[in-house]
C-alpha cells in the first residue's frame, strides 16, 4: 500500500470541505428547527446550543423540547429521548472498527462515538473503507466536527428566529431530517438487504408502535426488521 | 414545573445533560465497549450495519407517521406524498440527495402553504 501523500492537516480540511459540500447544511437546517423549537420552552439559547454539542442528535433533541414544552414529565422525557436514540449503538458500532487504528484507547474511542449521528455514519460508511487506515481518522474528525460546528450555529439562530417563522417553512425543516435520513441510506444502500433493510424499517416501525406500543417499537423494528435483512442477504453475499 | 424555573441559572443545562445527553450517550459509550474486538469485515457487524439501517429507517417512518411541532399540522398524505416525490427525484437525478431533497423540501413547503391559506 503506498504511503498516504496526505498530511493529517490536509485530510481533516477534505473532511471539512466534504461536510460543506451539502451534508452539515442539511442538518445545520434541521437544527435550525430543533433551535426554534428549544427557544418555545422558555430554555436560554446556551442550553439549546449545548443540547446540540452533547446530545447531537436530531430526533432526540426534538422529543426532548418538544417534551418540555408539553410539560411531561422528565423521566418520561428520559426513557422517550433514550429509546430514541437506541440507533446510535448499532451505528456507533459499525463505525468504530474503521477508526481503531488511529483510536486505540477508551477515551479516543469514546470521542469519537460521540460523533456519531446519522449524516456522519452515512458518509463514514460511504468513505472510510476506500481510505487507508491512517488517513481515516483526521478526515472523519473534519467532517463531524464541521457538521457539529455548524449545528452549533444554526441551532442558536433557530433559537433566535423563533416565533418568526412561518408555519410552511418552520414544517419543511422539520420535515428535513426524514427526507435526508431516507435519501442518505438509498444513496449509502449497496444491495438488496440494504433495500430490504430501509423498506422493513419503514413498514415495521408503525405496525410495531401500533403491538408494542410507541416505547419500545424502534427497538422491535430495528431487531426484528434487521434480522431479516440480514437473513435475506446471507445468501446473495454468499454467492457473490 | 414553571417557567421561571426553567430559566434560572443551571437548571436548564442540567436538565439538558440529564435527561437528553445522558439516555441519548449511553448508547454510543456502550457501543465502544461492545465494538471491542470486532474487525471491521466481521460477520456480526453486517447485521448490526442491518439493524442501524432499519432503526434509521425506523425513525423516518415514525416522524413522518407521529411528527412533533409544525409539521403534525401537515396531513399524513401531503407528508408521505412529498417524501415520495424526493425519493423519485433522487433517482431521476442519478442519486442525488441535494435533488431529492430539494424536491421533497418544496412539495411539503408548497402543499403546507396551501392548506394553511394566505400567510403574511
Amino acid at each position: 500500500m503506498p504511503a498516504t501523500p496526505r498530511t493529517s492537516g490536509q485530510l481533516f480540511l477534505r473532511g471539512a470541505l466534504d461536510a460543506l459540500a451539502l451534508p452539515a447544511w442539511v442538518v445545520g437546517m434541521s437544527l435550525f428547527a430543533v433551535g426554534s423549537l428549544a427557544g418555545e420552552t422558555g430554555f436560554p439559547a446556551g442550553a439549546a446550543v449545548l443540547s446540540t454539542l452533547l446530545i447531537w442528535a436530531g430526533p432526540a433533541q426534538v422529543i426532548f423540547f418538544a417534551g418540555i414544552a408539553a410539560g411531561t414529565a422528565l423521566p418520561a422525557i428520559a426513557l422517550a429521548v433514550g429509546l430514541s436514540s437506541i440507533r446510535l449503538l448499532p451505528m456507533t458500532m459499525s463505525v468504530l472498527p474503521m477508526l481503531r487504528e488511529q483510536a486505540k484507547d477508551a477515551p479516543r474511542q469514546i470521542l469519537v462515538a460521540h460523533y456519531v449521528t446519522v449524516t456522519v455514519w452515512v458518509e463514514a460508511l460511504r468513505r472510510l473503507p476506500a481510505m487507508p487506515p491512517d488517513a481515516r481518522l483526521p478526515y472523519y474528525l473534519g467532517f463531524a466536527n464541521t457538521c457539529l460546528g455548524l449545528c452549533a450555529v444554526t441551532t442558536f439562530i433557530g433559537y433566535s428566529l423563533v416565533g418568526a417563522l412561518p408555519l410552511p417553512l418552520a414544517a419543511g425543516l422539520l420535515f428535513l431530517t426524514p427526507t435526508f435520513f431516507t435519501l442518505s441510506l438509498a444513496a449509502g444502500a449497496r444491495g438488496t438487504s440494504d433495500w430490504f433493510a430501509i423498506g422493513a424499517g419503514f413498514v415495521l416501525a408503525p405496525l410495531s408502535t401500533a403491538l408494542v406500543g410507541k416505547d419500545i417499537d424502534l427497538l422491535v423494528t430495528g431487531l426484528v426488521g434487521g434480522t431479516a435483512a440480514y437473513l435475506f442477504g446471507r445468501p446473495r453475499r454468499g454467492a457473490a | 414545573m414553571s417557567s421561571e424555573a426553567l430559566q434560572s441559572g443551571l437548571w436548564p443545562y442540567l436538565l439538558v445533560i440529564a435527561f437528553g445527553f445522558l439516555p441519548s450517550e449511553v448508547w454510543r459509550v456502550l457501543a465502544v465497549f461492545l465494538a471491542r474486538g470486532f474487525d471491521e469485515r466481521s460477520e456480526i457487524l453486517v447485521w448490526v450495519r442491518a439493524v442501524a439501517t432499519t432503526l434509521v429507517a425506523g425513525v423516518v417512518a415514525k416522524i413522518l407517521f407521529a411528527p412533533a411541532g409544525a409539521l403534525a399540522a401537515v396531513p399524513l398524505g401531503w407528508r408521505l406524498g412529498a417524501l415520495a416525490l424526493g425519493i423519485a427525484a433522487f433517482f431521476l437525478a442519478r442519486r442525488s440527495v441535494m435533488a431529492g431533497v430539494v424536491a421533497g423540501e418544496a412539495a411539503l413547503v408548497a402543499a403546507t402553504w396551501w392548506i394553511a391559506g394566505a400567510l403574511p
